[in-house]
């Protein structure tokens, strides 16, 4: 039965969860043992799902499973504050302030959006034309690397303050990427 | 729960020093690329969490058409001749066939106007009702394309994948404390650290999820855009060259007259090939012509794949698999995408682990904007506009959904997009009204009331007829959420006035 096999390993992560948080509410010497044993039974629940549930289904039920009772250990561990109390100050850091200059914010969207998404289909479509394996493995390896090098290179441009070398190493990805794609020509 | 407790002692980090100034560069631009796509991920995340359950919506939205846990070849060919029969002319049919998340048999196909249609069948193969579920419809297509038109709306749910990927990058990188604050979870007292907590624990403890949902919808939805781009650049915009390539053995087009596809000898061969197996949709191409062929899909148990898809022509015989389980990687790759997307590879268990972390995903991008105006009136800057805005936007969801789901239930034929689109202008047009902390509270209310009339309306049309049992535990679900919606709002008002 599916799910009761995947609700079978579940204990496992439960278990390792709690050490965890264990060893997080309670800095002694048993700390880095709990640490070590919580992370233990995290991974013997991901790798004994492989035999019983599918060598790639089971990790990937495991995953899910697991994400979602670590959080139900966090939730349950709520700590409630009373509004009216000043809470103490935190020491998270505050975003970098950055001028607002409007050419440099729409040269920040341009490379965010279109040039990093043609760079990255430059390089997915290089490495789908161009990468040595079977036609239809490097189609899909190609076509999953588009979204994530997007992702990257959004994330970059728009937390890099030299937007201009940004510019540069965009076009240049992309002029290699259709390069490489358009001097091959054929899958 | 538990009340304030001792602060465990800060242990050595053992997190890499990250430069502040990285973190604070890094901050900058997550909270820029958030900010963007605020709007589009609430509205992906939370109407990908509902679409988890697409199967079970179907079977709850018209619970009378028969339940069948197998089929016989011969009821499966039974049905497919009597849809072909309305329309003979039809270019394709679309049969599905019963699999333990939506056990009905189904065709799927055209009338002579152009009109589409899915008729049910019984375990005889006799058609015995059509399917009429307008809303698992509306909201499986919000989902996938925001129904906006042609393939717009694949490219702008791609895109936003795309934002939400880089946000989980950005985010990552962005904090330096992930062990130091593994656990914490502050609620009440300062509304900024509340609203970081919440949105750092979801974040790193649902990565592994939030991470294959964001990029495996973002190749999905910008598939069409990569497929073009290849199409043009090695094929010379031929599209169909790029999917031929994932078709399986190939049938020549011949539109010569031909008897018609014997589909329950196809699908007896294929069972005798593979008793072990199961087979869940036949896709019937050109029927009655010499180029007639299916599609089979083949079934592994244990395997994340969507299946394996055979190809069997015109006189029954097997031409071979597209090789999606049999092949190279990258065919195992790509048909496990839409499984893992969805969660739709490990029974109920992982369907409810994945409507759970989708909801939490919503509640990380609420919670994100709610760091940023929290930030905003820390520092004498408040945008008490927005503040109102954002929290009459998330809250219009739930209502909204509910609100279109209780007329689609009582008049099908309204279009359930269009009451979903005036409830959410309706609830977003309450921010010029109230304040935030009375939107939430109301939208809350009103969406509880909302959720517990969808299953009352549903009881009171089903009541007394044989029903999917798989109804009555929606019903009892959505019971739970109105419960849960009501019991959040007594818990604010109990912190709030602590």
């Amino acid at each position: 039965m599916i799910g009761v096999g995947g609700l079978a390993l579940a204990p496992l992560a439960v278990a390792g969860a709690l050490l965890l948080r264990r060893a997080w509410t309670h800095a002694d010497a048993r700390r880095p043992w709990l640490i070590v044993g919580g992370w233990a039974l995290l991974a013997a629940a991901l790798v004994a799902s492989a035999p019983i549930l599918g060598v790639v289904r089971g990790p990937s039920i495991m995953l899910a499973l697991a994400s979602t009772v670590a959080l139900a250990v966090v939730a349950v561990g709520v700590e409630l504050r009373t509004a009216r109390r000043k809470a103490p100050r935190e020491l998270a850091l505050e975003p970098s302030d950055r001028r607002r200059v409007a050419w440099r914010g729409w040269l920040r969207g341009f490379l965010a959006g279109p040039l990093g998404g043609a760079a990255a289909m430059g390089v997915g479509l290089a490495v789908a034309v161009c990468f040595p394996a079977e036609v239809k493995t490097r189609l899909i390896i190609g076509g999953m690397l588009v979204p994530f090098l997007w992702a990257g290179g959004m994330a970059w441009t728009l937390s890099d303050d030299k937007i201009l070398r940004a510019l540069a190493v965009l076009v240049g990805v992309t002029v290699l990427g259709f390069g490489a794609v358009f001097l091959k020509g054929t899958l | 729960m538990h009340v304030p407790q001792a602060k465990p002692k800060p242990g050595k980090p053992i997190w890499p020093k990250i430069p502040a100034a990285f973190v604070r560069a890094m901050l900058a631009g997550h909270s820029a690329l958030g900010l963007a796509f605020a709007a589009l991920i609430y509205l992906v995340c939370f109407s990908g969490a509902v679409a988890v359950f697409t199967s079970e919506f179907n079977r709850w939205e018209q619970p009378t058409a028969p339940v069948l846990h197998s089929v016989t070849p011969a009821a499966v060919g039974a049905a497919f001749e009597e849809v072909l029969a309305k329309n003979p002319k039809a270019h394709d049919l679309f049969i599905r066939m019963p699999e333990p998340a939506l056990p009905r048999l189904s065709v799927h196909g055209d009338d002579a106007k152009g009109g589409e249609h899915t008729w049910f069948a019984d375990a005889s193969g006799r058609i015995v009702a059509e399917q009429r579920t307008p809303w698992s419809e509306f909201q499986a297509r919000l989902h996938t394309a925001l129904h906006l038109p042609g393939t717009w709306g694949f490219f702008l749910v791609g895109l936003t994948g795309v934002a939400l990927l880089s946000s989980l990058v950005s985010g990552v990188l962005s904090h330096p404390r992930v062990f130091k604050d593994a656990f914490a979870f502050r609620w009440g007292g300062s509304k900024r650290l509340q609203e970081a907590d919440l949105h750092n624990r979801i974040s790193v403890w649902g990565l592994p999820f939030h991470v294959v949902v964001s990029l495996t919808g973002a190749f999905l939805g910008l598939s069409v855009l990569i497929v073009g781009v290849l199409a043009m650049v090695v094929f010379d915009g031929d599209r169909e060259k790029v999917f031929a390539l994932f078709s399986g053995p190939p049938v020549a087009d011949d539109a010569r007259p031909a008897p018609v596809i014997d589909v329950a000898r196809g699908l007896a061969v294929l069972q005798a090939q593979n008793p072990r197996a199961g087979f869940n949709y036949i896709f019937v191409e050109h029927p009655g012509e010499t180029g007639q062929h299916m599609s089979v899909n083949r079934t592994t148990p244990g395997k994340l794949s969507r299946g394996e898809i055979i190809i069997v022509d015109g006189d029954a015989k097997v031409l071979g698999p597209a090789g999606f389980e049999s092949g190279n990687l990258g065919m195992a790759i790509y048909s496990s995408l839409t499984p893992l997307h969805f969660g739709w590879f490990g029974g109920w268990p992982v369907k409810v682990a994945y409507f759970l972390l989708g909801l939490g995903l919503t509640a990380v991008t609420a919670s994100g904007v709610a760091i940023w105006l929290a930030r905003r009136r820390d520092k004498g800057r408040p945008a008490p506009r927005w503040e109102r805005v954002w929290v009459a936007f998330c809250w219009s969801q739930p209502l909204a959904y509910a609100v279109s789901a209780i007329v689609a239930l009582l008049a099908p034929s309204v279009p359930p997009v269009a009451v979903w689109g005036g409830v959410t202008l309706a609830a977003n047009a309450c921010a010029f009204l109230w304040t935030p902390a009375t939107l939430s509270i109301r939208l809350r209310l009103t969406s509880a009331v909302a959720l517990a009339l969808v299953a009352l309306v549903h009881l009171g049309l089903n009541t007394g007829r044989p029903v999917d049992p798989v109804a009555w535990i929606l019903d009892a679900s959505l019971v739970l959420g109105a419960g849960l919606l009501a019991a959040s709002v007594w818990a604010s008002r109990r912190t709030a006035q602590a």
